[in-house]
């Protein structure tokens, strides 16, 4: 997820304003044509495998989409005209989560919410105490460890590309960590699904521990809607409770490094706060409010709940065609090493965080 | 153009995150559904 500080739709002149929105079809297309795809394929595959009673796995469309998307993003070389359409699953991702406030009842977000907060504090703590611990066990680069940081303890790529700017690291550090960030954030949408089956984990449990365990917003929306539709819900909401806490923790480093003389003084606390928070949080918090003050009829809600599944069909296959694990390799080992432990450590505290909360509240 | 003229454009150019028009995108989509002129979208 990028951050809303690096990436905004540009406003450029009539006649290039058109030629920057003719841009974006191609791999619009595309994007649309692999979730179309997945779902054909859920239906076909999952209906063949039933009218021959085989025994097979029902593989959900988000598996589908993912997987072709990797497929093609790893097997074939992605044509320029198709970059600028795929980089749109941010505005997919983002768009799908302000829709998936419709199917939430304010009770449940403020009460998922403010269990989700609690673990997301205790998460952050622990996330920063450990990947600083492994960065300098590992001897890496000061910035690159607290970019590391950063992005395993709030939220993947964006909260790493808030920091970017914030504590001055450069292109370099950004990169090696944004690569393993993402590398563990494709791994995690295999390895999240599969402990949860065999701990056979409740879809609010599971979807607590992907929203606080899976960096990356995209990767944690996907690896909840892999386990079940509400599990994907409960993600996204634990998720979002941590992308809140961004500028808090960006601000704590920047204020560390600018004090250390390497990055710029902070002189407005507050601007840089409201800078920093991810403002489709209010939209989500928004259209829950609608419909627990009843704007939308039931079918109404059903409806906005269907755009939102299509907003995160395109995502889904986006995070599949952004995946090059040849490009993400040619990063370096050491930090995807430290990133690859740190996250396997995370998880299992994370897991741990789920479970103690599962006993105190009953989720 | 000046270099006021550059950095007027530049910051009316970066007036709106990805994340805003995330959440107008998504306001007019509830309007249109509210007022059903978007209706029965199907899964």
């Amino acid at each position: 997820m990028a951050t809303s500080t690096s990436t905004s739709l540009p406003q450029v002149e009539p006649d290039s304003r058109m030629v920057n929105a003719l841009s974006v079809v191609p791999g619009l297309v595309l994007l649309a044509g692999i979730g179309y795809a997945a779902k054909v394929l859920e239906r076909s595959v999952n209906g063949y495998a039933k009218a021959h009673h085989w025994t097979f796995p029902n593989i959900e469309y988000v598996l589908w989409a993912i997987l072709i998307g990797l497929v093609i993003s790893n097997t074939l070389a992605i044509p320029k005209l198709f970059q600028a359409g795929i980089a749109t699953y941010e505005f997919w991702l983002k768009l799908g989560i302000v829709l998936l406030g419709a199917r939430f009842v304010l009770a449940d977000v403020l009460k998922l919410g403010g269990i989700s907060l609690a673990l997301v504090v205790v998460e952050i703590t622990l996330s920063l105490a450990l990947m600083t611990f492994l960065g300098r066990l590992f001897k890496l680069k000061p910035k690159l460890i607290s970019l590391l940081a950063i992005g395993s303890a709030v939220c993947g790529v964006s909260a790493i590309i808030a920091a970017k700017g914030a504590i001055d690291a450069d292109d370099e550090d950004s990169s090696f960590a944004i690569a393993a960030i993402l590398a563990l954030g494709a791994l995690a949408l295999f390895t999240f699904p599969a402990i949860a089956h065999s701990l056979h984990m409740n879809d609010v449990s599971y979807g607590l521990w992907a929203g606080l365990g899976v960096d990356n917003t995209a990767e944690a929306t996907a690896a909840g809607a892999l386990y079940s539709d509400a599990a994907g819900k409960v993600a996204v909401l634990a998720k979002t409770a941590r992308n809140a806490m961004i500028g808090f923790v960006v601000l704590g480093y920047a204020i560390y490094w600018s004090r250390q003389g390497q990055a710029e003084k902070v002189t407005n606390k507050a601007a840089f706060l409201w800078k920093k928070f991810p403002k489709f949080i209010l939209g989500f918090l928004l259209m829950s409010l609608l419909v627990g003050f009843h704007a939308f009829s039931k079918g109404q809600v059903s409806t906005l709940g269907n755009l939102s599944k299509w907003a995160f069909l395109l995502t889904f296959a986006g995070v599949g065609l952004r995946t090059n694990f040849r490009d993400m390799s040619k990063q370096g080992l050491r930090p995807f090493i430290v990133g690859a432990l740190g996250e396997i450590l995370i998880a299992c505290l994370t897991l741990g965080l789920v479970v103690g909360a599962n006993r105190i509240w009953g989720l | 153009m000046s270099s006021e003229q550059n950095s007027t454009s530049s910051s009316k150019r970066n007036l709106l995150s990805l994340d805003t028009w995330a959440v107008i995108v998504a306001l007019l989509l509830a309007l249109a559904v509210r007022f059903d002129i978007l209706k029965n979208v199907p899964w």
